[in-house]
């Protein structure tokens, strides 16, 4: 009996499948470290745009600030584009990346 | 004791402003020529170096959707700039805020931070600081760092609640630590907390 059978794929994926389920990876909201926003300024916009608490604004910013960037929210593409274009209007360093 | 140039009022009533003469007429003069400025920008091209942190991109390396991106959000941010600069230019001389007029003055003190200290190649540490006198974008822009750091002091009081549950629906951080002591973009972690000054 061979015992590798089990292992192999009884249909291969299709593109097209393979396709839409990278469709449905949500996508990351970034901010990046930069050296000109204030730190207590960073802290106050994750506050105002996504309701944060102090503490885990506070959190967030010290990851942008120690190590270089921190995923602030994620979710479907239109949803990201709009976080970072609020984070762009509050002058951050917002970019988006699909997650896997 | 350091004379506080933004004196609070009670919460939806604004602020009182405590500002010299000198002063009230720099904040009139920049938010006009960095609003000229903007609006001379071609829309359709990519910003230049001394604006691109106005004009961040949304995809680092996808050109085609951040040509889409930008098609659908440059007028707003470009409209949003120009109006909080205004907002400054227009209340530089005013004795009160109202909570509207200092959210303006928030994004234009930024907006201004961000363009001159993207001139002046501010970068993490203090070695940027030019030794010998400082030239006057460097006062400059230590005087809008120390008045936007009184606007947030103010304006952090006033946020509103915290949303139940946003806390939680926060991802956490896919990425863990980096190596090595750097950052992501491999600069150089920096000390926290802080050595206290010698």
């Amino acid at each position: 009996m061979p015992i590798f059978a089990a292992t192999a794929p009884s249909e291969v994926m299709r593109p097209d499948t393979e396709q839409s389920l990278r469709t449905e990876m949500p996508w990351l909201v970034i901010v990046w470290n930069d050296p000109i926003n204030l730190m207590s300024y960073v802290t106050f916009v994750f506050q105002k745009l996504f309701g944060y608490s102090q503490e885990k604004a506070h959190r967030l910013m010290m990851d942008v600030h120690t190590k270089g960037r921190a995923v602030v929210s994620s979710g479907a593409r239109e949803r990201a584009e709009l976080d970072v274009a609020r984070l762009h209007q509050h002058g951050l360093w917002a970019t988006m990346e699909q997650s896997g | 004791m350091i004379r506080r140039r933004i004196r609070p009022l009670r919460r939806g009533q604004g602020c009182q402003l405590n500002l010299p003469p000198e002063e009230r007429e720099l904040l009139k003069i920049l938010p006009v020529e960095l609003a000229t400025l903007i609006k001379g920008l071609d829309r359709g091209a990519e910003p230049p170096e001394s604006m691109r942190r106005l004009f961040p991109r949304a995809y680092v390396s996808d050109d085609g959707a951040e040509q889409a991106y930008a098609a659908s959000t440059r007028a707003e941010l470009s409209e949003r700039h120009q109006q909080a600069l205004a907002t400054l230019a227009d209340t530089a001389h005013a004795t009160a805020l109202d909570e509207e007029q200092m959210a303006g003055w928030m994004t234009a003190l930024n907006d201004l931070r961000l363009f001159l200290g993207t001139v002046l190649g501010v970068t993490d540490d203090e070695s940027w600081v030019p030794i010998g006198p400082p030239d006057s974008e460097v006062v400059i822009y230590h005087y809008l760092t120390m008045l936007q750091s009184e606007l947030i002091d103010v304006m952090e009081q006033w946020l509103p609640d915290p949303v139940p549950g946003a806390d939680d629906l926060a991802p956490d951080d896919p990425w863990g630590e980096p190596l090595g002591g750097l950052r992501w973009d491999g600069t150089p972690r920096p000390e926290w907390p802080p050595r206290p000054d010698q």
